[in-house]
């Protein structure tokens, strides 16, 4: 253990990151928000734990989410890097600015959306004349 | 209009001493047995002086569990926006509730923002920000769902079995001071004492001070002034009855006592002759105590 240790913290590359680790059970996620070297593993030895996410909803519809920002503040001055999904955690949150990824995201869900909802209506016209689709 | 001072709070120190004076200091409730941990009985051997001394010192740690809960008006609601964010409108099917785990903030200042379904990121309301505290920074006895116990239909069922201190200590364990739920059971414990009379059993606890409020703010010490007459406590009487006029400066018998400066048995019969709504009963309950004052004097 001792080497493995020091066999990533060898020469230089690696960088503090600030991301998600997976725990729980089977069918039955749950996150912590971590700072940890960027060359360990996903849920290996991490530097500080800044809080939690459960994925899943609770009995009230919600899901919980706690966030350590006095220390994210002390991470984030240190230099470490986000996550995307924590960049867009952080931005559903308010501390950070909306992620581009989660407008794009939404916006192509839309449409999305809208086109399958097109095909329905679409055919629905089509069955009082022959219509091909397209 | 009102007098030139303001209405005295429930924090003031005069207000504060006259209803710890009517609380009470039977040392045998106070240190009654707390169901603890089974440890077989310790005996000592002391002198009078030891005594003594025990007992002041017992009588001090009294004191400090009789420190009355707060007595505190509504909370208002939260209800404050932060961002409207239009474009997340159908993403999630979930809210998102956000809370600042900060180890030195302290619980009333703490961030905790919902982020809803349609994109408004909003504070959370008092009841979200109550669970979420108890979540991650848990308290002892508070529970995150509060028991089925404080609904109104369970609380008669309590009531029948004479158990309103126990009610409300688990209140002042569950609740704030300030929420509605708080405020709701206490109201229905102390109405629920008034109207069987039941004074006797929040005598010499930390709840005493609070109902004597709450009867005085309402105009509805006649019970009580009777239970105190007949248990021979005058010195209560006449301190709550010295509240009432500081409560409520402008009714009749607060300025004649003013202008007269009565004393003892003499303002308890001014209060009954013009504000009681009860008054045969009173005047009974003070006959049959000048009777026994009289008879134990003469033997």
């Amino acid at each position: 253990a001792f080497s493995a240790g020091s066999r990533l913290l060898r020469g230089h590359g690696g960088h503090v990151v600030i991301r998600f680790a997976l725990g729980g059970c089977t069918n039955r996620p749950f996150f912590r928000i971590v700072a940890a070297n960027s060359r360990r593993a996903r849920d290996g030895k991490y530097l500080e734990q800044l809080g939690c996410l459960d994925p899943l909803p609770n009995a009230h519809g919600e899901k919980v989410a706690g966030l350590n920002l006095e220390r994210l503040r002390y991470w984030l001055g240190c230099g470490a890097q986000l996550s995307r999904p924590a960049e867009k955690l952080l931005g559903l949150a308010g501390f950070l600015p909306l992620h581009p990824m989660t407008v794009t995201g939404a916006e192509r869900l839309r449409r999305r959306r809208q086109r399958e909802k097109q095909p329905e209506a679409a055919p629905e016209d089509g069955s009082a004349e022959p219509g091909t689709g397209t | 209009g009102k007098a030139a001072q303001p209405k005295p709070a429930f924090t003031d120190e005069a207000v504060q001493t006259l209803l710890y004076k009517m609380t009470g200091l039977d040392l045998h409730k106070v240190f009654r047995p707390v169901k603890k941990g089974l440890k077989p009985p310790h005996y000592k051997l002391m002198t009078e002086a030891q005594l003594e001394e025990a007992t002041r010192k017992a009588i001090e740690e009294a004191k400090t569990k009789l420190i009355m809960p707060p007595v505190l008006n509504e909370r208002e609601p939260i209800d404050d926006i932060l961002a409207e964010d239009k474009v997340l409108e159908g993403t999630e099917t979930a809210k998102y509730v956000f809370t600042d785990l900060s180890y030195s903030i302290p619980h009333r200042e703490r961030f905790i923002v919902v982020r809803e379904p349609n994109g408004v990121l909003r504070k959370a309301t008092w009841e979200e920000r109550d669970r979420m505290i108890q979540i991650f920074f848990p308290k002892e006895g508070r529970r995150v769902i509060p028991p089925t116990l404080f609904k109104d239909e369970n609380l008669g069922t309590v009531f029948q079995q004479d158990r309103h201190e126990d009610v409300l200590n688990m209140c002042i364990a569950q609740f704030e001071p300030d929420s509605p739920d708080y405020i709701r059971v206490h109201h229905r414990t102390y109405e629920d004492i008034e109207k069987h009379g039941k004074y006797d059993l929040l005598r010499s606890t930390r709840h005493f001070g609070g109902m004597v409020w709450y009867l005085l703010n309402r105009k509805k010490t006649d019970g009580l002034l009777i239970d105190m007459i007949n248990r021979d406590l005058l010195d209560d009487a006449t301190s709550l009855i010295t509240l009432y006029h500081m409560l409520h400066p402008e009714c009749q018998s607060a300025k004649q006592a003013k202008e007269q400066k009565l004393q003892g048995v003499d303002l308890i019969k001014v209060f009954v002759k013009t504000e009681s709504q009860r008054e045969g009963y009173i005047q009974l309950a003070l006959q049959a105590y000048e009777e026994a004052m009289a008879t134990s004097s003469a033997s």
